[in-house]
This record gives structure tokens, C-alpha cells and sequence, in this order.
């Protein structure tokens, strides 16, 4: 009994969580003893950089807003059983649209430039979501591939845009577009840089979850998730499901990108997202697509990477020490995961 | 090579698959090993094979026990297995596979595996006519069989299992396969045939044995065994539910006419295939398997696009190319393979069972009111275990066809498509689907009945269409009389004339 | 400048060294599919071979230590996916993705000193007079050794594939792993070989890329590279021969986009390094309107369509 009791703990949502994260903790540990330091110490100092103070606290929560959104970007199509990694361009693209809005439609100033830039921002998003769509409901080309393909073009074509020309020409040789007017930056709290998509991000994440869980449409992705052939029995369309998912999804990091763009940078820049697209990735693998889970995993996978910098000065690593422990906190994660539904079997 | 198994007995669960089986298997002779589905001759002979290992007992080469932990280590001492399902890679040309499974291939097989030497001799004895380097995919399934029984030759094969090798075959073929195991008997080679078929024991069995509920109940040579004896020792004292077919009024109004219709599927493609069914028809469909059946099954449930054609039924039009399936419930259908093709394997006995009405659900899902409709449907199909949050995944088989059924047959639909509805029941879950099936037909419904087993076929149906090569090659009233004319339909000896 | 100067003018040579790397990639990642394994962690293991083999070159001054270093780092990386993929069975495309994710914060770590250290390399493999011949001259004093292994290395790898036992299996338990298995072969050990294999070549193809092709490192340099190549398997339809012209179609693109850059200062360079990208996906679709994709291994096709 005891070691049924034993079993499905660790099958519990809490139990994997609990694994996950002994398994980050030994590989991390392991790491930091190959580099000749103090796992003990580095582990500290990680979780000092990351929440240690309010600086660091609030740095944590604007690095997870973009998270937050790509990850749900992920869970959405993941309900349907797609495999999107195209949060990162989606970003990318949904920026770029939302910053070209900004800069032309002068016409449309006042109460109204904010929320035509973040609608301009998720088409601009949804619209590059739709091509790996359309080849993968069209041509069943796999769309994990495509989307991961183009999402160097959309990160070249603002690189192209900031260079060339969007370039603000008052910004003496930095390649970046002119800063965003004060009426088209949302609103941020704390004395810090969190802004409102934080909240929009976490309102997103419930009223997803409630469609997702309760409604018919979020049963329907379900079957065809588990089985299109009895989708159809259903009289559900594949394709159109897809579309729905993926454009929404797109929608979501495109959101992602004009808010981090216009509101914590205050201008479209090269590279800006620091890998937002695929921590986002990360962090839906984390919360096994459940969206509520996600936000909490999200601050954490947020707050890891924003201790880069901490780390840098703190401990006198190279920031990228945080990119190797998210590396191999997906380790881990898809480890115990892997081994816990094997062990299902 | 005499070979013995002594005091077999293997436990799955609840159920005791081998009830201590003793057998001795001679060589140079051929036993047929009979038995009803779930009889555990298929738990005996994995035994034999080393996929499964028993609980208790012993096999025994002459006089030695032997352990036998995998199949490889049951090939070393020369003891081969064809299975039912053939393990043939169909993407590789048959040298290669044969040249795959040879223990003694080089290291440099060459371009096509051309270049390993000695690889085909033992085709060339069994099976001449085949092309050594068309792909796998490309053959007959009577060829594919004979590459892989050339396979299991070429190891050095003392005692050869063959798992209901006529299944899949037409009767030509099956003739052909019958001298084939006389012929290989004849060089000293032990052969056992498991099957549930007479027509397998009197076409090339020396012995038989049967089986039943995991105990071997008789054991005789076939030349001193009659067919009713036979059947006694396989079905026992249990009175079997038998199922009377109803006539039917031939000149009624059809209730679905399968117009003109082409269509492709993964597994085939069908052309110009047109069908009458009346009110309270039971038509069956036979054809050796890979003919088009599952696209016609898919295509007549609107799961498949038509590429040509329509189905109506009562006169309307259910499907049609370009036109949005509307099946409103009038469409019943029982797929093969229910885990595949109708339910969600991680998804809850309550939602399967909604699956068909789930866009009328309301927008807000009453998940209460989901279980206990779904708890009054296991009740009346008697799905067990009853538990309307379990996932689908985990029932059984037989299970799993009744709850595919209790969705399917509880409304009031106008066509039932019916692929393998019995397959992986026992005999008595058999009669009921049927009695369940033909139930529907007497109430007006209209049957399109899809199997392999042309015994039940002729039994049950009112009509029998042949398919093949995704055509319709004939169609004729059910009967003992028709039997030589479908079997000539099956293998195209006269589809076109 | 012409057409024709395009060719002569070193094109083809550039062409070619842009394309030694990603063959390298492409022809692992291919022997890797072949068994049913994709492994999107090409990417990481580029890099990780990149960082290694620059580093080991800059230390011991031998860009031949630093193609082995190379090899052995991609080889290390990718048995994370075999243990995630083979060993736990978790999904191919995230365990895929972890793999990159870890390559690239491995390879920014460790790589963060060499940003900026000069190397000795690879000399061309014939005299420079060989530059005057006619035509050919440039293309053949173009030639280094990666270029040749790369050029070798597409050969071996069919002959290996289609004409040994080892082969057979591996295609075998790509097909189908449980009749693989009936047959006598191990499908777990052979796609842990399998995916060990890509790595290693993989990790060989980052060192030809930082070692020969740019001669420096920098963050992230692989930039795509490895997901080009998991496209471009796909392209050259799982045959080893058909990976070469793959690669060089995304050498033609890369080369002719720093053609254009050179010749005409209007088109921006930014817009012009999306055209590897784009012309691969173009193709890829090409390759699927076309319906040829039906040559895929039976237990990819599972994995990649679901």
C-alpha cells in the first residue's frame, strides 16, 4: 500500500514538481562543481540575484511577462497536439508590426494609440503564425520544423528594420527605432519597469484555462489531440481547430513583443527578446500545458534568467551561467517526466 | 527435433491462460492446434517461442529441458514463428529482409542486399514466382506470407509455428499454403498450426489438439476425427447463442445507396463502387484483406472525403465531395481497431461516449450530467468496469467494442457500418453483438457488414459483395451455394469477366 | 559584375565552404532519422563543437586536435538526447530543444573567453599556383581539408546505409522497431548509436565551422544552422547522396547573399541573411507539394505527422 501511496504521489502534479525539481537541483549542483565552486554557495547566490531584494524581485517579474505570454502561445497549439516552437518569431513579428503602427498612424493618437499598437502587435503575430498553419494543415508539413525556421527571418527582418530604415537617426549609430510616445506605453507600477501585461498576461492565463477545461470548444481539442480520426466521428474540423489555435497562440506572443517593446525598451531593437519564445517553450513543457501552472512557472523560469546579470557581479560567472542551468532545467524536467509516464506504462 | 511441453500453466490476472497443458509436438508431422479466441493456444505457443515465460512447467527437447528467455533464444534452438501479423518490413525489398533476419549475413551485403550469398535458396524452393527484389509493400499478402516463411526456413528452423496462417488468405492461396506445410512436414520438420478453422485441419493436419478455457480438452490423429466431434471438443457443453438472420423485403424502396463511389484512403482506394441496401438489410462485405474495405467503411461513415459519387439515405444526401459531412446520428460506425479509429485512448469513458452528440452539447460542458448518461449506457452495453472518469485506454479489447457500440447503436440510425464487429470477443460477446447488430436490422435499419470470416458471412448476411482491388468484383444472396463464386470474386479469377 | 563573374569569381569555392559545415550536420542528422530519431539538439551540438574545437585550436595551435575536441564535445551533448529519447522516452522535439537550449548556455559559458582570440588554421590542401589554372584554379586552391572530409564523408555514409549489415538494421529499426527486434536487431542500442553518431558529426561540423569557415567564435554562431539541417534531411529525402546538393543550396543562398552584399550596397546585408531561411523552407514545401515525402522512415512518419 505504502509504495502505492508512494507512486502516485509522484504522478501528482505536486510529486513531479517535487522530482523536477531534486533532479534541476542535482544536475545544477553537478555543473557547479565541474566549474570548482560551491553548489551550496552558487544556489544561494542565485536565488539572491533572482528575488534577493525588490530590485531584483521586480526585474524577475518583467523578464517572465514575455515568458508568461509565449508560454501560453505554446500551451494553446499543445492542446491540439501541435508542437509549435514559434513564440520567438511570432514576438519578433508581432513587435515589428506594432512598432510600424506606431510610427505611421499618427492619425490615431490619444486613448486609442495603446490599444490599436497591442492589436496591431497580436495580428502582427497571428499573421506569422499563419504560415506554418497553413503548411501544416495544407501540406502536413510538421510545423515544429517550420516554425522554427522562420523564426530567423521574422528576428532578421526587424534586425533589418532597425539598421536600415526605421532607424532613428537621432540615435547616433545604435541600430533602433525612435522611441515610443509616453501614450503608447502601458501603465507600470512598483517604481520598477513591471508593466501591465503582466496582469493581462495572468488574466489571459485564467480566462484560458476556464475555456480550455470547460467549455465544448476546449473538449474538442481535446479528442482530436488524443485522436483525430475520432475527432471527425465528432464532426470536428482538424484544420479548423489548428487555424483557431495557432493564429491565437500567435496573437498572444505577438502581444508579448509589442508590450516588452514599446513599454520596458521604449523602442523596437535587435534581439531584443533574450529567448523569450523558447523560455516560454520551456515553461509550458514545465506546466505540461496546464495554464494556470504556467504562471507560476513562468516567474520562475523569469527570475532564473534574470539573475544572469546578479550572477555576473555576485559571483563573477559569465551571465550565460543562467542559460545553462534553463538548459538543463528542461533536462531534468524532461527527464522525471519521461520516466514517471514510462513507469505508467 | 521431439519436443514436449510439460505442465504449462500461465496466469494473466484473473485468468488462467494455460491450465497445465501437456503436449508433445513429433517431428516431421503437422498438429493443428485448435481453439476458440481466448482459448490460450496463442499464450501456449509464445511460451514455446520464449515471448512469454510460464508460471510453471517445462519445455523439453529431446528429453533436456530448455530455457527459453526470447525468441532469440528460442530461433538458436531452431524453433521459428510466423505470426498472424506479418514481420516483414514492408519498406525493404525481400532480400533485405530476408538478409535482415539471417544470422550468417556479412558485414557487406552490397547495393539491395545482392551480394549475401546462399539468401534465397530456400525461397526459391517454397516460392519461385517472387520477385526477390520488389519491395515488400509492393506483394501479394499470399507472397508476403510465403518471404516469410522462407525467413524463419532460413535459420535453420527444426519446428516451425505457424499462427493462423489461412486468416488472411484466399482460398487459392490458402491451398497453395497447404502443400507448402506438406511439403516442409515431409523433410522431417515439425509444424504447428494454430488455427480455429476445420477446413485448415482436413486440408493438411496429421494430429490434432484442442483447447478450451486454457486446458487442452482432446487429443486425436485427424484422420480419426470427424467435423462434429471436432466442434464438440472446441465449443463444449455451452449451448452457443445462435442468431437467425430475418428475411427481408427485397422490393422495398433502398434505405442507402452507395452511388458511383470513389474515394481514397491511407489504406486503399475504392472506385466506382455502387450499392443498394433496403430496410432491414444485412449486407456483408467480403475480400481478403487490403482490398478497399476500410476505405469503404470510411467512406460510407463520412470519415473519408468522397472523391466521386454520394451516399444517400432515404433519398437525401449524407456525403458527397465538397459537401460538409451532415450525419445527424443517421450514420452508426463500428471501425476496426476501436483504440485507433473511434475512441480517445487518454480521454474518459464519458467523453467517448458523448463523442458523437458533442456539438450539440452546450457551451458550458455539465460534465455530471455527461457521466450519467454515460453510466446508464455501460449499464445497458455492459462495459465493465462501469466508471465513467476511467480512460479508455485501459478497458480491454472486448471492452472497448461494446462501449464503441453503446455509443453507436443506442441512437436510431439508418445505416450501421460495421468493420470486424466480433474481433477480439469471446463466443458468447460474439452472439450478443450480432444478436445487438441484427436487432438493428429488424427495426429497418440498414446493415453494411465488413469481415474476413466467410463461414459467418454466408450464415448471417441476406447479400455478400465481394471486394477487390477496391472494386466491387460481385454480389450475390448468402448461402452455402454462393461459396465457390465469392471465393472466385476474391482472388479475381473472374472480377472482370 | 556578371553572371559569370558570380561563378567564377570564388562563388562556387564559397558556396562550398559555406556548405562544408551544414553537410557535416546534415549527413549525421540523416543517419540519425534513419532510425526513426530527430534530434533538433543538432543545433547545441553544432555550437558545443564550434566552442571546443576553437578553443582546443587557440590552446595547442592544431586545428586538427580542434576537429576531434569538436567531435567528441558534439558526440558528449547528443548522448543527453539519447538518454532523454531512448532512455526515458520523452518527446523527440522538446528533448530536442532541451538539448539546444543546453548546448547554447554551454557553449556561451565556456565560449565567453575566446570572444576575439585569433587562431592558426587550416592552409589550403594545394600549392597556390594552382590558383592560375583556368576556371577551376580558384575553386581547387579554395579547398580546405574540412572540405574534402565533407566531400568524402557523403560517399561513406551511403555506402554504409545501403550497401552493410549495420546498415540494413539501422534503416530496419527506422522502419519498424518491434519487427527490427524480431529480427534480431537491438532498436534501443542501435538508435543510441545512431544519435551518437549524428553528434559526433554534428560536433565535426561546428569545428569545421568555427575552425575553417569563419575562423572565429561568437555567441550563437551557428545561427540556424542545425534547424536548416533537420529541414534539409528532409529535402534530400533520407538519402545520404542527395544531402550534399541540399547543403549546397544552402551554401548557394549564403554565399550569394554575401555576393550581393559586396556588389550592390543597397540591398541591406540583414535582408539578404534571411535568404538561407527562406530558400530552405521554400524548398522544403517544394518537396512536399510534390509529394515526395512518402520515402520517409515508416517510424519518423510517426513521430513527425502524429
Amino acid at each position: 500500500m505504502k509504495s502505492a501511496f508512494v507512486s502516485s504521489f509522484a504522478h501528482s502534479a505536486a510529486g513531479r514538481l517535487l522530482l523536477s525539481t531534486a533532479a534541476f537541483i542535482t544536475l545544477a549542483a553537478a555543473f557547479f562543481l565541474l566549474i570548482g565552486r560551491s553548489p551550496w554557495e552558487m544556489l544561494s547566490l542565485l536565488a539572491q540575484a533572482a528575488v534577493g531584494d525588490g530590485f531584483a524581485l521586480t526585474e524577475s517579474l518583467v523578464r517572465a511577462t514575455p515568458i508568461l505570454l509565449c508560454a501560453l502561445a505554446t500551451a494553446l497549439p499543445a492542446r491540439l497536439g501541435l508542437i509549435s516552437v514559434g513564440a520567438e518569431g511570432q514576438l519578433y513579428f508581432g513587435a515589428l508590426v506594432g512598432t510600424g503602427f506606431v510610427l505611421s498612424a499618427t492619425a490615431v493618437a490619444g486613448p486609442l494609440q495603446l490599444p490599436s499598437m497591442l492589436l496591431a502587435g497580436m495580428a502582427g503575430g497571428a499573421a506569422w503564425a499563419l504560415v506554418p498553419t497553413l503548411l501544416r494543415t495544407r501540406l502536413q508539413i510538421n510545423e515544429t520544423i517550420s516554425t522554427l525556421l522562420i523564426n530567423y527571418v521574422a528576428a532578421l527582418l526587424v534586425t533589418w528594420v532597425v539598421y536600415g530604415p526605421w532607424k532613428n537617426p537621432a540615435s547616433q549609430g545604435w541600430p533602433a527605432t525612435a522611441e515610443f510616445p509616453e501614450n503608447a506605453r502601458l501603465a507600470t507600477y512598483f517604481d520598477s519597469r513591471v508593466h501591465a501585461g503582466l496582469w493581462i498576461g495572468m488574466a489571459i492565463a485564467v480566462v484560458a484555462h476556464m475555456i480550455l477545461t470547460r467549455t465544448r470548444w476546449g473538449l474538442g481539442l481535446d479528442v482530436l489531440r488524443s485522436n483525430p480520426r475520432a475527432g471527425v466521428l465528432a464532426g470536428l474540423r482538424f484544420d479548423r481547430h489548428a487555424l483557431a489555435v495557432m493564429l491565437l497562440g500567435g496573437a498572444l506572443a505577438g502581444l508579448a513583443g509589442i508590450a516588452e517593446t514599446s513599454t520596458v525598451q521604449g523602442r523596437l531593437q535587435a534581439s531584443f527578446s533574450n529567448g523569450a519564445g523558447f523560455s516560454g517553450f520551456l515553461v509550458a513543457w514545465l506546466a505540461r500545458n496546464h495554464c494556470l501552472r504556467i504562471v507560476p512557472m513562468a516567474f520562475l523560469v523569469g527570475a532564473l534568467l534574470a539573475a544572469g546579470d546578479g550572477m555576473q557581479m555576485l559571483a563573477q560567472v559569465p551571465s550565460s551561467v543562467t542559460l545553462v542551468a534553463q538548459g538543463l532545467l528542461f533536462v531534468a524536467v524532461l527527464g522525471t517526466n519521461g520516466m514517471l509516464d514510462r513507469g505508467a506504462r | 527435433m521431439h519436443l514436449s511441453l510439460r505442465h504449462i500453466s500461465k496466469r494473466f490476472g484473473a485468468t488462467l491462460a494455460n491450465d497445465d497443458v501437456s503436449l508433445d509436438i513429433p517431428p516431421g508431422r503437422v498438429l493443428a492446434l485448435l481453439g476458440e479466441n481466448g482459448a490460450g493456444k496463442s499464450t501456449l505457443m509464445k511460451i514455446l517461442y520464449g515471448m512469454i515465460r510460464p508460471d510453471t512447467g517445462d519445455v523439453v527437447i529431446d528429453g533436456r529441458p530448455v530455457r527459453l528467455p526470447s525468441p532469440r533464444a528460442a530461433m538458436d534452438l531452431g524453433i521459428g514463428m510466423v505470426f498472424q501479423r506479418f514481420s516483414l518490413i514492408p519498406a525493404l525489398t525481400v532480400r533485405e529482409n530476408l538478409a535482415l533476419a539471417n544470422p550468417r549475413t556479412p558485414w557487406i551485403v552490397g547495393s539491395g542486399a545482392r551480394r549475401v550469398p546462399g539468401l534465397l535458396d530456400r525461397l526459391r524452393d517454397i516460392a519461385p514466382d517472387v520477385d526477390p527484389d520488389a519491395r515488400v509493400s509492393t506483394l501479394p499478402v499470399g507472397q508476403i506470407q510465403q518471404v516469410e516463411l522462407a525467413k524463419v526456413l532460413n535459420l535453420e528452423t527444426r519446428l516451425l509455428i505457424l499462427d493462423e496462417p489461412s486468416a488472411v488468405l484466399s482460398d487459392a492461396e490458402a491451398e497453395r499454403l497447404w502443400s507448402l506445410v506438406r511439403e516442409i512436414a515431409a523433410r522431417g520438420i515439425g509444424v504447428v498450426l494454430i488455427t480455429h478453422k476445420l477446413a485448415d485441419v482436413r486440408a493438411c493436419a496429421d494430429d490434432v489438439a484442442v483447447m478450451r478455457r486454457g486446458k487442452l480438452v482432446g487429443r486425436a490423429e485427424a484422420a480419426d476425427t470427424d467435423a462434429p466431434a471436432l466442434l464438440r471438443m472446441l465449443v463444449g457443453d455451452d449451448t452457443v447463442a445462435t442468431v437467425s438472420a430475418e428475411p427481408v423485403r427485397r422490393n422495398a424502396l433502398p434505405r442507402i445507396w452507395i452511388r458511383d463511389v470513389s474515394a481514397d484512403g491511407p489504406s486503399g482506394t475504392i472506385r466506382d463502387i455502387d450499392l443498394r441496401i433496403a430496410p432491414g438489410e444485412v449486407l456483408g462485405i467480403a475480400g481478403v484483406a487490403g482490398n478497399g474495405q476500410d476505405t469503404l467503411a470510411d467512406a460510407c461513415a463520412g470519415v473519408t472525403a468522397l472523391r466521386q459519387g454520394e451516399v444517400t439515405v432515404d433519398g437525401e444526401t449524407l456525403f458527397a465531395p465538397r459537401l460538409e459531412p451532415r450525419n445527424h446520428g443517421r450514420v452508426a460506425y463500428l471501425p476496426e481497431q476501436p483504440i485507433r479509429n473511434a475512441v480517445g485512448p487518454d480521454l474518459s469513458l464519458a467523453v467517448n461516449l458523448s463523442l458523437r452528440c458533442l456539438r450539440s452539447l452546450p457551451w458550458m460542458v455539465d460534465r455530471k450530467q455527461m457521466a450519467k448518461t454515460a453510466a446508464d449506457l455501460m449499464e445497458r452495453f455492459d462495459v465493465r468496469p462501469p466508471e465513467p472518469g476511467r480512460r479508455a485506454e485501459t478497458l480491454s479489447g472486448g471492452n472497448l467494442q461494446k462501449l464503441v457500440a453503446a455509443r453507436e447503436l443506442s441512437g436510431s440510425p439508418a445505416l450501421v457500418v460495421a468493420c470486424y464487429p466480433t474481433m477480439g470477443l469471446d463466443v458468447t460477446a460474439s452472439a450478443a453483438m450480432y444478436a445487438r447488430l441484427f436487432a438493428m436490422a429488424r427495426e429497418g435499419c440498414a446493415v453494411l457488414w465488413i469481415s474476413e470470416d466467410l463461414d459467418d458471412l454466408l450464415r448471417y448476411a441476406h447479400r455478400i459483395a465481394v471486394l477487390f482491388r477496391g472494386r466491387i468484383a460481385g454480389v450475390c444472396d448468402a448461402g452455402p451455394a454462393s461459396r465457390t463464386r465469392i471465393g472466385a470474386w476474391m482472388t479475381g479469377a473472374e472480377a472482370f469477366a | 559584375m556578371t553572371a559569370f563573374d558570380i561563378v567564377t569569381s570564388g562563388f562556387l569555392i564559397s558556396a562550398l565552404r559555406s556548405a562544408t559545415p551544414l553537410t557535416f550536420a546534415l549527413v549525421g542528422e540523416t543517419l540519425t532519422q534513419r532510425t526513426g530519431v530527430i534530434n533538433l539538439g543538432l543545433e547545441g551540438q553544432l555550437l558545443v563543437g564550434a566552442m571546443c574545437a576553437y578553443a582546443m585550436t587557440a590552446a595547442w595551435g592544431n586545428p586538427w586536435l580542434g576537429l576531434v575536441a569538436g567531435a567528441i564535445a558534439g558526440m558528449a551533448l547528443s548522448a543527453v538526447h539519447a538518454a532523454l529519447v531512448v532512455g526515458t522516452r520523452a518527446n523527440q522535439f522538446a528533448s530536442g530543444l532541451a538539448v539546444w537550449m543546453l548546448g547554447f548556455g554551454l557553449s556561451a559559458y565556456y565560449g565567453s573567453s575566446l570572444v576575439g582570440r585569433k587562431i592558426e588554421s587550416f592552409e589550403s590542401i594545394v600549392p597556390k599556383s594552382v590558383a592560375d589554372l583556368p576556371v577551376l584554379g580558384s575553386v581547387i586552391a579554395g579547398l580546405t581539408p574540412t572540405v574534402v572530409l565533407a566531400v568524402l564523408i557523403v560517399p561513406v555514409s551511403a555506402l554504409w546505409l545501403w550497401r552493410t549489415r549495420t546498415g540494413l538494421r539501422w534503416r530496419a529499426v527506422g522502419e519498424s522497431p518491434e519487427d527490427a527486434r524480431a529480427a534480431g536487431a537491438n532498436p534501443s542500442l542501435i538508435r543510441i548509436q545512431a544519435i551518437l553518431l549524428g553528434g559526433l558529426l554534428s560536433g565535426l561540423g561546428g569545428a569545421a565551422l568555427s575552425v575553417d569557415y569563419t575562423r572565429t567564435w561568437a555567441e550563437g554562431m551557428s545561427a540556424g544552422r542545425g534547424l536548416v539541417a533537420v529541414g534539409l534531411v528532409i529535402v534530400a529525402r533520407w538519402n545520404p547522396w542527395w544531402t550534399f546538393p541540399a547543403a549546397l543550396l544552402f551554401g548557394g543562398a549564403e554565399a550569394l547573399s554575401l555576393r550581393l552584399q559586396t556588389a550592390d550596397a543597397n540591398v541591406s546585408a540583414h535582408l539578404l541573411h534571411c535568404l538561407p531561411y527562406v530558400a530552405s523552407l521554400a524548398i522544403l514545401t517544394l518537396t512536399y507539394v510534390r509529394g515526395r515525402v512518402s520515402s520517409a522512415p515508416a517510424g519518423l512518419r510517426a513521430v513527425m505527422d502524429r
